[in-house]
């Protein structure tokens, strides 16, 4: 065992010990002079330095290591005197390896690393599971009722904490974010304050609010110059001024993967929002829901303990009868899972996908990598067979050229992870610039880029290794080439698993091109030429709650009464704005329990009017509706709550409410390009927020006439215009961004499959280069030679296209949700992919093929 | 008369280090001065052997090295037997005997 622990000593004083024995031997040479001054004789007394120094090295590194080193430097000799081969190859596998890496360190960054947290691995997510049974839906959070009951009565947790992010609010007219916590949020996570300290329990009391905030580190430092005495001086947070008791550390940027500028008791939303009069009942009633969730397990308890203990209790709180104490789920606490409903069901279908297709690139590049390798191999058949006949052992060997294959491998991680140390980083800022995310490789970054090579080394090295050393050494010596190959030779295989891939990846892209025409050009079911959006901005503090309610009248009444202007609606969201809200509803006469989620906007009768969206059965909402209990339903909602009956005059449950169907509107995208999700139209009251104002072909005289309005009813009110085509512009940033990325990797793709190609057949004319000069000294035109070169591999082509079709629709079915309602099967993307790729093959066997005809059949007959 | 310098049989030269370095610390010219001078010159340790066989003892633990001045003040590298050394250089010696003895034995009566 200590013998183990000099030799690690050793590798890591290598350079001392290696001096000492140096200054050692020349102390003895030195004494050898002295008592031998005629240089004869020290000269004989002396020996062979250069051996004795790699004998004593040899002594440390063991006889395993030692060989290992000598195969390492020989094989770094070979890499660098192939320059053209180490070149493709080393760039083929570091950007494969590097994108690998790239983006699992994304992955990492959401999903694996725990949040920067005091003995991290004991906390956790607890979220509710909606609905029970066959009818199971999506995870949800709870209610800060549900909270305090949780925290008053578990056993299970040492603590239970909320969170509730995006409040926007203004700090001297920068548009910051603060996130509502519970008065023990940084006490149960444990996290030490850089400066001043967390909250104390009494500062997140309802009925006694207080207004104290801590800051977030970078905040800290930006926008308040990293002020040393920043603790207790006082901030204005939309007017409202609030104390900062402290300042979060570096590390901890909280437990969302969104951007967290202020932290701020619960309670003190009754500060920041006086006159909303919704924050009270979210503070203390049960009715109110969802906040994310998250504890400390109590020593000696398991998740699916808490998870037991948390449905219990719910079920107590609620009583047995209702429907609503549903499943609890624990999950690690990491920033992926924490706001659920939002999240998961984009990130993680997104993340698979990407992780399908940077797999394929690796894979792509391993076959290529190992194509070269085998032709290189092919190349030193003389060097191997000489090395086997004196009677180099074959597994020797085949460690030799599987170190070698390593060095590449290792060299390639290492350029691999340079580049994922800058990647994803300017990526992340570009398509989500609000996230806080570390993405800063890790130690587990590393294990999984050093994972990735050794098993590229193994994935491309190994093989050819095996077949390099087989075969029969008098042949090889000779330079015989075989005639004929073996049944399934390996390049076959490799160049066939090459092209498939690349068909893969090629058609991905191009469907998802096609999906992205495809939404740009589809009717959205509404108009969006010459509609003007008018968004309002009033001083948030004072429009909220009742006061929003009042002012959302008085703006309907005001737009309807002045004369001559276009015809304008009011709506909670902007078309295609992909902001969804959702409800839960029945059809009156199911029993509780069978309520579905629907989505919901609250509008004006004028909202269908300005987006021409026809209604199929019913009537309009007219401005006598605000108040009353009347809905429309979109087709889908219709057909999926009541079938075939026409739904106009039956009623609907709604939060303990009935509400009649007054009409059925004609399905349209409002919310999103994609599929069209069952919808209810509610009266616009102005119950969530100001309304937007949605005008048709609005002029620079209406504009201003209603801005004017919007003045005269509020003289700080501000109203900004956009034209609405703008969102949708928007709402297909994603895809764009999807579609480039394919994009990119398909070509990617394409040209390491090129490269690839153009090897073997570089390889197969030089192979065969007797047998072309044979022929063309016998007549054979070089037309013919060329053909018969690409012949021999037409069917390895032809598998491989075949294979690749097939996983190209196979896969196309996990893409479907970003394709806008393309087919998987659409002839113009597959039709790209075919000409793209015999373009490509055609390149790839032009210079080969060049070589091929050029061949001089004297030379090449004398060729030994 | 001189003798014809021999080669040293296998496994024969730490066993011989070890011995020489009992008597107190000595650096490596010193060691081969000590082979060469106690055989009467008959045993001549090559440096390409010597150091290496240092180098081995050093990673058994056997010996440990330390930079100190030579006897005509120029730094050199002395060895000193640790305590390991000693019981290795025991049983070593040991084995070695009866192997010498045995080979006697053979060529005197076979």
């Amino acid at each position: 065992m200590s013998k183990l622990l000099r030799r690690i000593q050793y590798l890591f004083r290598r350079n001392r010990m290696e001096a000492d024995l140096a200054e050692e031997m020349e102390f003895h040479r030195a004494m050898l002079a002295r008592e031998f001054p005629d240089g004869a004789g020290a000269a004989r007394a002396w020996g062979n330095t250069t051996l004795a120094r790699e004998d004593s090295r040899a002594v440390w590194l063991g006889p395993w290591l030692e060989g290992f080193w000598r195969d390492l430097s020989y094989g770094v000799r070979g890499l660098a005197r192939e320059r053209g081969f180490t070149a493709v190859a080393l760039s083929a596998l570091a950007i494969a390896i590097g994108l690998n890496t790239a983006l699992f360190t994304v992955f990492n960054a959401i999903a694996l690393r725990p949040w920067p947290v005091k003995d991290p691995g004991r906390v956790v997510n607890v979220l509710r599971r909606i609905g029970s049974g066959s009818r199971a839906g999506g995870l949800d959070g709870f209610g800060v009722a549900e909270w305090r009951y949780l925290t008053e009565h578990t056993k299970a947790f040492t603590g239970l904490l909320l969170t509730r992010n995006g409040e926007r609010v203004e700090v001297d007219r920068r548009p910051l974010s603060l996130t509502w916590v519970t008065g023990n949020y940084f006490s149960v996570l444990g996290v030490e304050m850089a400066r001043g300290r967390g909250f104390l329990p009494e500062e997140d009391r309802a009925q006694a609010p207080e207004a104290v905030a801590v800051l977030n580190y970078g905040t800290w430092r930006n926008d308040f110059g990293g002020d040393p005495s920043i603790v207790g001086k006082t901030v204005r947070l939309d007017e409202v001024p609030f104390t900062i008791v402290g300042v979060a550390p570096e590390t901890f940027t909280g437990t969302s993967p969104l951007r967290v500028d202020f932290w701020a008791p619960l309670s003190a939303r009754r500060v920041l929002r006086p006159h909303d009069a919704e924050v009270l009942p979210w503070l203390t009633s049960l009715d109110h829901c969802c906040s994310s969730m998250a504890g400390r397990l109590a020593p000696g308890f398991t998740r699916e303990q808490g998870a037991s203990e948390v449905e219990l209790l719910m079920g107590q709180l609620h009583g047995k009868s209702e429907h609503e104490g549903g499943g609890a789920v624990i999950t690690s606490g990491t920033a992926l899972l924490e706001s659920p409903d939002s999240q998961e069901h984009q990130v993680v279908p997104a993340l698979a996908a990407m992780f399908a297709a940077m797999t394929l690139v690796l894979l792509l590049a391993c076959a290529n990598v190992g194509n070269l390798l085998l032709a290189r191999a092919a190349a030193r058949r003389t060097e191997i067979a000489v090395r086997l006949s004196l009677g180099g052992s074959r597994g020797r060997l085949i460690r030799q050229l599987l170190v070698e294959s390593f060095t590449l491998a290792l060299a390639a991680a290492a350029l691999g992870l340079a580049l994922a140390w800058s990647a994803p980083a300017a990526i992340a800022a570009r398509l989500e610039p609000e996230n806080a995310f570390g993405l800063t490789p890790d130690w587990r970054v590393c294990a999984y880029t050093a994972s990735l090579a050794i098993l590229a080394c193994l994935a491309f090295g190994l093989a050819p290794a095996i077949q390099a050393t087989h075969g029969r050494i008098a042949g090889a010596l000779k330079r015989e080439a075989p005639l004929r190959f073996s049944r399934l030779p390996l390049r076959s295989v490799l160049l066939a698993a090459q092209v498939a891939i690349s068909v893969m990846l090629l058609a991905g892209a191009g469907l998802m091109v096609r999906g992205l025409q495809h939404a740009q050009h589809q009717d959205p079911g509404f108009r969006i030429d010459q509609v003007t959006v008018a968004s309002l901005e009033l001083p948030a503090a004072a429009y909220s709650g009742q006061r929003a309610k009042i002012f959302t009248s008085q703006l309907q009444n005001a737009l309807a009464e002045t004369g001559g202007l276009p015809a304008s609606g009011l709506a909670s969201d902007v078309p295609m704005e992909n902001s969804r809200t959702f409800t839960d509803i029945r059809r009156t006469g199911e029993p509780p329990g069978r309520e579905r989620i629907v989505q919901m906007h609250d509008v004006t009768g004028g909202y269908f009017e300005v987006l021409r969206i026809p209604l199929v059965a019913g009537r309009n909402f007219t401005p006598g509706d605000a108040g009353r209990q009347v809905v429309l339903l979109n087709e889908t909602a219709a057909r999926s709550f009541f079938g075939a009956d026409s739904p106009v005059g039956k009623t609907i449950e709604s939060a303990g409410k009935t509400w009649e169907v007054a009409g059925v509107a004609k399905d349209a995208h409002t919310t999103d390009p994609g599929a069209i999700a069952p919808t209810v139209y509610w009266p616009m009251t102005g119950r969530f927020n100001l309304p937007h104002v949605l005008i048709a072909d609005a002029g620079a005289a209406s504009r201003e006439r209603i801005a004017a309005i919007v003045r005269g009813l509020e003289p700080k009110g501000r109203v900004v215009f956009a034209p609405l085509s703008d969102n949708l512009r928007s709402q297909l940033e994603p895809a764009r961004y999807a579609a480039m990325l394919a994009g990119a990797l398909g070509l990617l793709a394409l040209a390491l499959a090129s490269i690839g190609m153009s090897g073997v057949f570089a390889y197969m004319v030089r192979q065969r280069t007797r047998e072309i000069g044979l022929r063309m000294a016998l007549g054979a035109h070089p037309a013919q030679v060329v053909r018969m070169i690409l012949a021999s591999h037409l069917r390895a082509l032809a598998w491989g296209l075949a294979v690749g079709l097939a996983g190209a629709s196979a896969a196309s079915r996990l893409l479907r949700s970003m394709m806008n309602g393309v087919s998987p099967f659409d002839p113009l993307a597959y039709a790209g992919v075919f000409a793209l790729l015999i373009a490509a093959a055609a390149a790839a066997s032009a210079i080969p093929a060049r070589r091929a005809a050029r061949v001089d059949p004297l030379t090449a007959l004398r060729w030994e | 008369m001189t003798h014809k310098p021999l080669e040293l049989l296998p496994g024969t030269l730490d066993t011989l280090i070890l011995r020489s370095l009992q008597r107190g610390p000595l650096h490596g010219y010193a060691i081969m001065q000590a082979l060469r001078d106690r055989s009467d010159e008959i045993l001549q340790v090559g440096e390409s052997s010597l150091y290496p066989a240092l180098q081995r003892l050093l990673l058994n633990g056997w010996v440990k090295a330390e930079w100190g001045a030579s006897e005509n003040n120029r730094r050199a590298r002395y060895y000193t037997l640790t305590a390991p050394g000693r019981k290795q250089l025991a049983s070593e010696r040991a084995d070695l005997e009866r192997m010498m003895a045995a080979i006697r034995q053979v060529l005197e009566t076979a």
